[in-house]
């Protein structure tokens, strides 16, 4: 038998072992590719996953509501409870509403004195969260928009309450939205009412920190937290959450968005936005491209340089 | 006969395919999307692992790369990377199966312990070379652990449920031969 194996061997080793050689290197050379020409792959694996995901819808639905069926059905036992609560939260809140309806009406008499006329090109197109990242290592969240419904890289994508991330791999029929818990989400807010610049930091967790505040002194646990607009990321005073303080001192934000529940995202549709579609240009001064080299090189050769040298000493 | 074991072949890599691909759909499904403070085991290479010790014509490489590198564009982890070392991982325990083939299954966990340690660990300095932003350590050893434990569980379940055992003498150089020819 062992004589068998090695004569299969010997005509089939060689071979098998060039194939696997072949394979692997493939491998290793789509990730260097990756490394080194990231958004081409990126696109790549946006049109895989726009091919692969929107096939399983039929089934990933179902299942997905089953298991949501099951573990809502286990908090049934507490519905009894949570219902008494919600009546009375409904009692404070019609008072509330009251106010909130006065507030509105102010507020539009208000803006009717001042002609403030609200930015109309924030429409937003709302998709439905079809899959995750499937790994504890990314927080993102696939929808059923895509290229076809005008999405682009780069828009924000909000549920009802507050902002959940940022657009970031449009397939035709699928977008990616990283989340702002992602450990690559880096996000300009001003934090209120005291108006502090700072930016939060994904950290795979569910309260993401806020860092590089000029002062933290000025900012307490409960300000609400907002978009800045910075850099053009997003537009300005998208509300993100409320600045909480963790045991160990740090400032963090608890997240508006209910991040338990994604379900339908609104995608913010921003025109503002510059499109990245070439690798970046030199940056020319004004007035033409500097002289060459060559023309600065040559008057090193010459009794030229004592002279600049004066020059600058004096 | 010959036909028949054929399809038999043809059936447990299909059988092969279609347990990773229902890992991977079971992954993405959008159950919870709050970060997780924990990491389950990669139970694709748990699986290929499994396979490639027991009947390595039903695993073979060009299948596992195909899986994997799917699973790692699906889950956003740098392409291929990841599939090139679940290949590698699952060649070297091919050479060392004939070694296990007669001792106990300790053994042949130790192996495989220490094959997903070094792939791991050669995942995570690969990345850390080129510069590429990493999850927690944390978390990749939380996910080296799992996938160690997870691994009699996942042998339990090919050996009970889909039959798939160590050959035994005869039977696989009969089938090699087979499909050899």
């Amino acid at each position: 038998m062992a004589k068998d194996r090695k004569q299969t061997d010997t005509y089939a080793g060689p071979l098998k072992r060039l194939l696997l050689g072949v394979l692997i290197i493939c491998l290793l050379g789509l990730f260097l590719l990756w490394r080194i020409d990231s958004p081409r792959v990126e696109r790549f694996r946006a049109a895989v996953i726009d091919r692969v995901v929107p096939n399983l819808d039929w089934a990933m639905a179902p299942v997905t509501g089953t298991v949501n069926l099951l573990r809502d059905f286990q908090s049934y036992q507490r519905i009894y409870k949570q219902n008494q609560e919600l009546r009375r939260e409904l009692q404070q809140m019609q008072s509330w509403k009251e106010a909130a309806l006065q507030l509105e009406q102010e507020n539009a008499r208000l803006l009717d004195l001042n002609n403030v006329r609200l930015d109309s090109r924030l429409t937003y197109v709302t998709g439905v969260v079809s899959a995750d990242s499937g790994s504890p290592f990314r927080q993102s969240v696939l929808l059923n928009v895509g290229a076809r419904d005008g999405i682009v890289d780069g828009w924000a994508a909000m549920d009802g309450l507050g902002l959940v991330g940022r657009i970031s791999g449009v397939g035709e029929n699928s977008a990616r939205v990283i989340l702002l818990t992602d450990t690559s989400s880096r996000i300009p807010v001003t934090v209120q009412p005291s108006g502090q610049r700072a930016l939060i930091l994904g950290d795979n967790t569910v309260a993401p920190p806020i860092d590089f505040l000029e002062d933290a002194g000025k900012v307490r646990p409960g300000d609400r937290v907002i978009t800045s607009g910075d850099g053009g990321v997003f537009p300005a005073g998208l509300l993100v959450g409320r600045v909480a303080a963790d045991p160990g001192g740090r400032l963090r934000l608890r997240l508006a968005a209910d991040y338990e529940r994604l379900e339908f995202l609104r995608v913010l549709r921003d025109h503002a936005s510059p499109g990245i579609d070439t690798p970046g240009d030199l940056i020319v001064p004004q007035g033409g491209p500097p002289r060459g080299p060559q023309t600065r090189l040559a008057p090193l050769n010459s009794p030229e340089p004592a002279q600049t040298d004066e020059a600058a000493d004096g | 006969m010959a036909d028949a074991s054929r399809l038999h072949l043809l059936a447990m890599r299909t059988l092969f395919a279609a347990l990773c691909l229902f890992v991977i759909f079971w992954r993405i499904l959008p159950l919870s999307t709050v970060p997780r403070g924990w990491a389950g085991p990669d139970l694709i290479a748990a699986l290929s692992f499994a396979w490639v010790l027991r009947r390595p014509e039903y695993a073979p490489a060009l299948l596992i790369a195909a899986v994997v590198l799917l699973a790692d564009l699906m889950f956003q982890r740098p392409p291929g990377l990841w599939a090139a070392l679940v290949v590698l991982g699952c060649e070297a325990l091919k050479s060392r199966a004939p070694g296990l083939r007669d001792r106990a299954f300790g053994a042949e966990w130790l192996a495989v312990a220490m094959v997903v340690a070094a792939i791991i660990v050669g995942y995570r300095l690969t990345l850390a070379v080129l510069v590429v932003p990493q999850a927690p350590l944390g978390l990749s050893l939380m996910q080296m652990a799992m996938t160690v434990l997870c691994y009699p569980l996942v042998v339990m379940a090919s050996a009970f449920i889909f039959g798939v055992r160590k050959a035994k003498p005869g039977e696989s150089v009969a089938g090699s031969r087979r499909f050899g020819t």
